[in-house]
């Protein structure tokens, strides 16, 4: 790890002020992709954490309670619940499975345990990029300093 | 060469850089385009694998649906599998197809931004040439 680490500081500093500030506008680039998917992996994780709850109230209790079905989102039927022993989920593509409830909590546990591995990928990544960040813009400084020193010099 | 030609040859240059910067640009809004279509393509593999892999797990029997329109119909198994395997194959294809396009525009950029600079080069000489003769 130290080795690579030095490696990598020596590639910075034979850049030059011009490459350094490209690779670091690439740099930034990388950041918001990543920063934007792990947006979206959030949201994802937060809408199966929530579809795996609700599952929660779908148990042997509530079969024949009264609901309100939406037909529009401002206008409700009143249905009642006829079977709560299994439930349709959708799992992408169009193609809905039917599952009883411990297969579908299952199913919904799966989908957040990879999405959670996403994200923790995401984020070391996300980590790593913000780390070689700071090295170019602390190298790009140090060169810029030299450059002024060098010009005083001349002067 | 009277300054008249030299500066009818500046002219040409100048258009000849002209069109290749159009080129280029050109070029750069193809490889855009490909990217963002091969990203599309890699999200739907990513998303029939996970639907193989979920369709995988079921054991013969079971049932399940395909969204048609607004409509949920009943599909066996197999045939979905077959579906799911069919679409995976197309779009892997799909794919590798538009990753050699973007290989290959991104070549034909590389060989573009150094006729560039050539031109670049001169056209400024030629300009220099021209400039210095006026005086």
């Amino acid at each position: 790890m130290a080795s690579e680490k030095t490696t990598k500081s020596l590639k910075l500093s034979q850049l030059s002020l011009q490459q350094l500030d490209r690779f670091k506008a690439q740099l930034n680039e990388e950041v918001s992709i990543l920063t934007s998917s792990m947006q979206s992996l959030k949201t994802v994780q937060l809408k199966l954490k929530e579809s795996k709850e609700s599952l929660d109230s779908v148990n042997d209790k509530s079969e024949g309670k009264p609901i309100l079905v939406p037909l529009t989102s401002s206008m409700y039927v009143p249905g009642k619940l006829k079977d709560t022993s299994k439930v349709l989920v959708d799992v992408g593509t169009g193609f809905y499975i039917e599952k009883n409830v411990p297969g579908a909590q299952d199913y919904f546990q799966r989908r957040i345990d990879f999405i959670t591995r996403n994200i923790e990928e995401v984020q070391k990544n996300l980590q790593e990029k913000h780390m070689i960040r700071e090295n170019v813009v602390s190298m790009m400084q140090t060169k810029l300093q030299a450059q002024m020193q060098a010009m005083r010099v001349a002067k | 060469m009277s300054n008249k030609a030299a500066v009818q040859a500046l002219q040409a240059k100048e258009k000849v850089m002209q069109d290749e910067i159009e080129r280029f640009k050109k070029l750069q809004k193809e490889l855009q385009k490909f990217t963002a279509s091969r990203m599309q393509l890699d999200t739907q593999v990513n998303e029939n694998k996970t639907v193989k892999e979920e369709l995988d797990r079921l054991e013969e029997g079971a049932v399940l649906y395909k969204l048609v329109g607004p409509v949920l119909v009943k599909q066996e198994l197999s045939e979905a599998k077959l579906t799911v395997e069919k679409r995976l194959t197309y779009i892997t294809k799909e794919s590798e197809r538009y990753a050699d396009m973007i290989k290959e525009t991104q070549r034909t950029i590389e060989q573009g931004t150094e006729k560039l600079g050539r031109l670049q080069q001169d056209y400024q000489q030629a300009l220099m040439k021209v400039s210095s003769a006026g005086r």
